[in-house]
């Protein structure tokens, strides 16, 4: 089967590992993904984060082929597989529940794609030893499955799917069967074999946290589209939309009560019946605004240039060692503030407080 | 009632259930050590006479000898169709697949008498009564329903995900298919296979409406020597029946829970 080199544009685009254009999928009347575009480069770990139903997976299962666009491209190294097998394609994947093979032993598990591809034993027994010693699992190559921990067959897993060295390694929620302690012992372990190996890695989660942790890159998809793509400091700092800044960030979103937009990408704002002036990315004149505010940024004491937030509070919560606190204010909503817990002093339930954000730590946003 | 009362309760009456069912068994079992040429209870006189009289019959070996060259090749047919339906409704997207299932069981949900008669009138058009090719076919539409009950449930336990890591590391769905599903199902098609046997083995009912006179399987040699003269041999020939096919049926039954 010979299929048509795509064009390399001049910027780089040969670089891109994995690039989708303009792809849709339809299930009847339903649209689970509407136009995505997403690029991944050689060597990049790209997230693909959002609630459950955003289409996270159904991208996933687009590009190893266990479904097929309505429409758009597929494109691996510079070649269009939307039309390929699953088997044509040379990608990688790595499932929530692992999916390994019973019957079969961790170094046949691993060796599994080798030899589907045919490759000698010999080449076979070299590459199984050198995952198995990557992943730190030598010595279990004749165990089964049944026989091994959950973040060990999730280790064979992910030994199976870098075992033939693959274009793209596609990560569904790979650690979400596992348990918080093992979690993060598994993302350092992901990040770890990332760098070493210099593997293309697609994961989709749905957890904030594994993606900070985890990822170069991430692109947050909310109802089948890619609604925010960057750095996670990107997303983080400069959120394009309400719905990134609350879903991503935790961020708290306040009524604004006009806004002008500025030449270099701030706003001059008034909320709370005050005036001040923040960043606004993303924004285009007659959008509805709202001024995100993240949990940390709030502060009890406040400084020049900051802004004034005075409510009730409805609600105090203990999370190591900060306090969360809800607080209601008339006119602006409801915001959530992180306190250090050994600064916040007296919280109680429905007593006024007053708390500061500078005016540099908020970003007016689109309210989407 | 306290729990307690409760888990007596289901013990005994689960104990009497067994009893009453096997009773008769037990009673075949025990008259078929008798060395009388008589039914008698309790025998007069004990022995392996009967035992004696059955593997000395040339009758009755030519009647297990039928029996298995339909059974067997009832197995292997009910296997071959069973287990490509059961692919097409468990691992599908085929319009009507639930459908095809329904019409898969149909052979076990039809009453048995009603569907000879239909067979009988069917047979009779196309030249098929009295023939090896149409006991056959009668045998394997009673046996694919019950390959396709073991087969189906077991494809239900393997996850769809072991297919899909197959293609995704390579493998062609034809390859994911034989590789690792077929190869998980194994033993539940084997069981498959043997309960299909033992189905058509013990079949009775058919036989008698479509069987021409030659044709004589075991159940049905034993059916006719209890019409036409009560022998205490059919006691020796029933417990062997029943022995043997239990032995299967648990090894069967044994195949599909290992490797769960």
């Amino acid at each position: 089967m010979t299929i048509p080199a795509v064009e390399r544009s001049a910027d780089g685009a040969a670089t891109a590992a994995l690039e989708l254009r303009g792809v849709d999928k339809a299930f009847g009347p339903a649209v689970a993904l509407d136009g995505v575009d997403l690029s991944v480069a050689r060597g990049e770990l790209v997230t693909l984060l959002g609630p459950s139903g955003s289409g996270k997976t159904t991208l996933l299962r687009i590009v190893v082929g266990f479904e097929s666009p309505t429409a758009g491209r597929v494109i691996l190294r510079g070649q269009e597989i939307s039309r390929m097998t699953p088997a044509e394609r040379d990608v990688g994947m790595v499932f929530q529940h692992y999916a390994l093979f019973p019957h079969m032993t961790v170094a046949d598990n691993v060796g599994y794609g080798l030899k589907v591809r045919r490759r000698s034993r010999a080449e076979r027994e070299r590459r199984v030893a050198e995952v198995l010693e990557l992943l730190r699992m030598s010595g279990y190559e004749r165990r089964y499955p049944r026989e091994l921990s959950g973040g060990q067959q999730q280790r064979v897993a992910l030994g199976r799917a870098l075992a033939y060295d693959p274009e793209i390694v596609l990560m569904d929620e790979p650690l979400g069967a596992l348990d918080r302690a093992l979690r993060t012992e598994m993302e350092q372990e992901i990040r770890r074999i990332h760098r070493d190996l210099g593997a293309t890695i697609l994961y989709v989660t749905h957890d904030q946290q594994e993606a900070l942790a985890l990822s170069d890159r991430i692109a947050i998809m909310r109802a089948g589209r890619i609604v925010g793509e960057g750095t996670p400091d990107e997303l983080y700092e400069r959120p394009p939309s309400a719905f990134v800044a609350s879903f991503f960030a935790n961020a708290s979103l306040l009524t604004v009560d006009s806004y002008e937009l500025e030449p270099g990408g701030t706003a001059d704002v008034r909320c709370n019946g005050q005036r001040l002036s923040c960043a606004a990315p993303g924004l285009s004149p007659g959008d509805d605004g709202v001024l995100a505010v993240r949990r940390r940024s709030l502060r009890r004491a406040g400084e020049a240039r900051s802004l004034r937030l005075a409510g009730v509070v409805a609600e105090v919560l203990r999370l190591g060692d900060d306090r969360q606190v809800t607080v209601d204010v008339p006119g602006a909503g409801r915001i959530v503030a992180l306190l250090a817990a050994w600064e916040s002093g007296d919280l109680r339930l429905g007593m006024r407080l007053e708390l500061f954000v500078a005016w540099d730590q908020a970003v007016l946003v689109t309210a989407d | 009632m306290s729990d307690r009362l409760v888990h007596v309760l289901g013990i005994v009456v689960a104990a009497l259930v067994v009893t009453i069912l096997l009773a008769p068994v037990l009673l075949t079992a025990v008259l078929s050590l008798s060395s009388d040429s008589y039914f008698t209870f309790p025998p007069d006189s004990w022995g392996l006479r009967q035992y004696r009289e059955v593997l000395g019959d040339a009758r009755w070996a030519s009647a297990v000898s039928y029996s298995f060259e339909l059974a067997v090749p009832v197995a292997l047919l009910s296997v071959a169709i069973a287990v490509p339906t059961a692919f097409a409704i468990g691992r599908s997207r085929l319009p009507g697949r639930h459908a095809i299932y329904a019409g898969g069981l149909a052979g076990i949900v039809v009453p048995i008498s009603a569907f000879a008669i239909a067979l009988y009138g069917v047979f009779a058009e196309l030249g098929l009564h009295g023939t090896y090719v149409g006991l056959v076919l009668a045998n394997t539409v009673l046996a694919v329903p019950v390959v396709l009950i073991v087969v189906t449930a077991a494809m239900a336990r393997v996850p769809v995900e072991l297919e899909l890591a197959a293609m995704a590391a390579g493998a062609s769905r034809r390859r994911a298919w034989l590789g690792i599903t077929t190869r998980l199902l194994l033993p539940s098609i084997v069981a498959g296979g043997v309960l299909a046997f033992v189905t058509s083995f013990d079949e009775v009912v058919l036989i008698v409406f479509l069987g021409g006179v030659d044709q004589t399987t075991l159940p049905k040699a034993i059916l006719d020597s209890a019409r036409f003269g009560v022998s205490p041999v059919i006691t020796a020939v029933s417990t062997l029946l029943m022995l043997g096919t239990s032995a299967v049926a648990i090894a069967a039954v044994g195949l599909a829970r290992r490797r769960r």
